[in-house]
């Protein structure tokens, strides 16, 4: 066999080789544009999917977790500091904290954001604030303790929740409060709040329900 | 024995060997103090002077030498510091990134070298990098600042929004808790939205070409206080700054200043001493020997304005830190 020869059976042989390699292993991929961008929006995080199965799976069978507002509103008035201790849950670094809160109470105050409730047939005074006009904040990601920022690659994301759990709030829960809130009614709801200033925020205790109904 | 059982046991002992030469390859562990190092994103922002000072400070109070690294919102100078730091052989780095998703690669390489990496203020957009991550929760504190600025312009009118660095997590989560409220109020109208990087002389004249094209406002929010005192320089520059309210975030001492003379209307007070003393604590413990830490910590971030104001000062609360 000539030289030239045997170089061209070895060229042919490192060019097969190299092609079989590439062939299995490629440089790169050429993928159409619409599939592409399907890739890059399943990668991307849905909150509106999460939230739907964290609704279904996670936040309302774990209504159980919930204290009763008749004994926290109790625990306040006795020892603001000791109700925190006990019942509160804070996250991260900070004064803010939270209560994950369940109770029934009678319609006394119904206004353009909010429904107060009395929470003792005795009692004439609005106990419970039921936020019933847009939902800002974290209250119910946060309040029930289900969730945690370290499960989530970015704290957008983890943000995107607050967003997408409060907008299903307005959407599902609050049309059902207006309808129940009419003054004498009795309501049934499960929620949760956030205390950032115990002055304003725990007198009445003001929560946002994720869960209203006729008792 | 066999040949094949010889190489079945010289295989484990050659990798072996092997991983020992590469330990030979890491920088010595220096005698004395251990040495942590401080990498700022930049310390032309006050605020970040603030962080980089406390990390350093608490370091040394912890018996540590501290050395502070100015990465001056570049990603490359921020590279070439952590290439400084792994091969003069620190032992730890509080780290303030200056991109979510480029800082990543520097703290891995730290990780792989087997230094950790405390992440102060910003977030990367990784859990397994740093060790741990103390973060201020932008978010929410721009929730409560939306609701306080649709409680002082109204529930209509028109506004600005100057945005930070637009590579930053920081950025969007304070834009975004801030729209999740205004948004809300369809007749406030966001008539301009520009970045000013989170800087003081950029914000001046980005505010200055938007009122050329916008005169009648209501209100400016700005991601952080050196934008707001820019955008407050330009309104008063153009006789605007009775007529626009300023909103910024940081709590940045001049700013609460102005909010006390009612001249600049809210910011957000976040508690640098607060996150770079965590830090600086995680990073002790570290090198005590612990090694289970939350991956992030959020660092909940109060509302300032002219009636609270008298109880914030020195980026802080003036009864707590």
């Amino acid at each position: 066999m000539t030289r030239g020869r045997r170089r061209l059976i070895t060229g042919a042989t490192v060019a097969a080789g190299t092609a079989v390699l590439l062939h299995f292993l490629p440089l790169f991929h050429v993928v159409p544009l619409d599939v592409a961008r399907q890739r890059t929006a399943e990668a991307a995080f849905a909150p509106a999917a999460f939230v739907e199965r964290f609704w279904t799976e996670g936040l309302i069978p774990g209504t159980g977790g919930a204290v009763d507002a008749a004994e926290l509103i109790a625990a306040v008035q006795q020892d603001r500091q000791a109700a925190r201790r006990t019942h509160g849950r804070r996250v991260g670094l900070g004064d803010v904290y939270y209560y994950y809160v369940a109770g029934i109470g009678r319609v006394v105050s119904v206004d353009r954001n909010s429904v107060g409730l009395a929470l003792r047939d005795d009692q004439p005074q609005v106990q419970v604030l039921l936020e019933a006009g847009p939902i800002f904040g974290n209250a119910v990601r946060d309040g029930t303790g289900l969730l945690d920022v370290n499960d989530f690659a970015n704290s957008q994301d983890f943000n995107a929740l607050s967003a997408e759990i409060n907008r299903r709030i307005e959407q599902h829960v609050l049309p059902n409060l207006r309808r129940m809130a009419t003054i004498g009614a009795r309501v049934g709801f499960v929620g949760c709040a956030e205390i950032m200033d115990e002055d304003t925020d725990l007198n009445p205790l003001r929560i946002v329900p994720f869960l209203v109904e006729e008792p | 024995m066999s040949r094949t059982s010889v190489s079945v046991i010289s295989l484990p002992l050659f990798l072996l060997l092997l991983g020992l030469a590469g330990c030979g390859d890491s920088p010595a562990k220096p005698a004395g103090p251990p040495k942590l190092a401080v990498i700022i994103s930049t310390l032309n922002n006050p605020w970040f002077v603030v962080l980089a000072d406390a990390a350093k400070q608490h370091a040394i109070q912890m018996g540590c030498d501290a050395v502070v690294f100015d990465s001056q919102n570049d990603p490359a100078k921020e590279a070439a510091h952590f290439e400084n730091v792994i091969a003069s052989g620190y032992a730890a780095v509080l780290f303030n990134p200056t991109d979510a998703d480029g800082s990543i690669a520097n703290v891995r390489r730290a990780k792989q070298a087997g230094i950790p990496v405390f992440c102060m203020d910003r977030e990367i957009n990784a859990t397994d990098a740093a060790v741990s991550q103390i973060l201020s929760d932008n978010y929410s504190g721009c929730v409560a600042l939306g609701q306080y600025f649709v409680k002082q312009v109204g529930e209509s009118g028109k506004y600005v929004e100057l945005l930070g660095l637009v590579g930053d997590n920081n950025t969007w989560n304070r834009s975004k808790g801030f729209h999740s409220v205004v948004d809300r109020y369809p007749d406030l109208k966001m008539v301009a939205q520009q970045s000013a990087d989170f800087d003081r002389a950029k914000a001046l004249e980005v505010m200055e070409a938007i009122l050329q094209a916008n005169s009648d406002i209501d209100a400016v929010f700005c991601g952080n206080d050196a934008m707001a005192m820019g955008a407050y320089q330009a309104l008063v520059a153009a006789e605007k700054d009775k007529q626009v309210k300023v909103f910024g975030f940081d709590g940045a001492d001049d700013v609460v200043k102005l909010i006390a003379e009612g001249k600049i209307v809210a910011t957000g007070m976040q508690f640098p001493k607060l996150m770079a003393r965590t830090a600086a604590e995680c990073a002790d413990r570290y090198l005590r020997g612990e090694r289970e830490f939350s991956q992030k910590t959020p660092v909940a971030v109060e509302l300032v304005h002219q009636a609270n104001a008298g109880k914030y000062g020195d980026y802080g609360r003036k009864d707590a830190e």
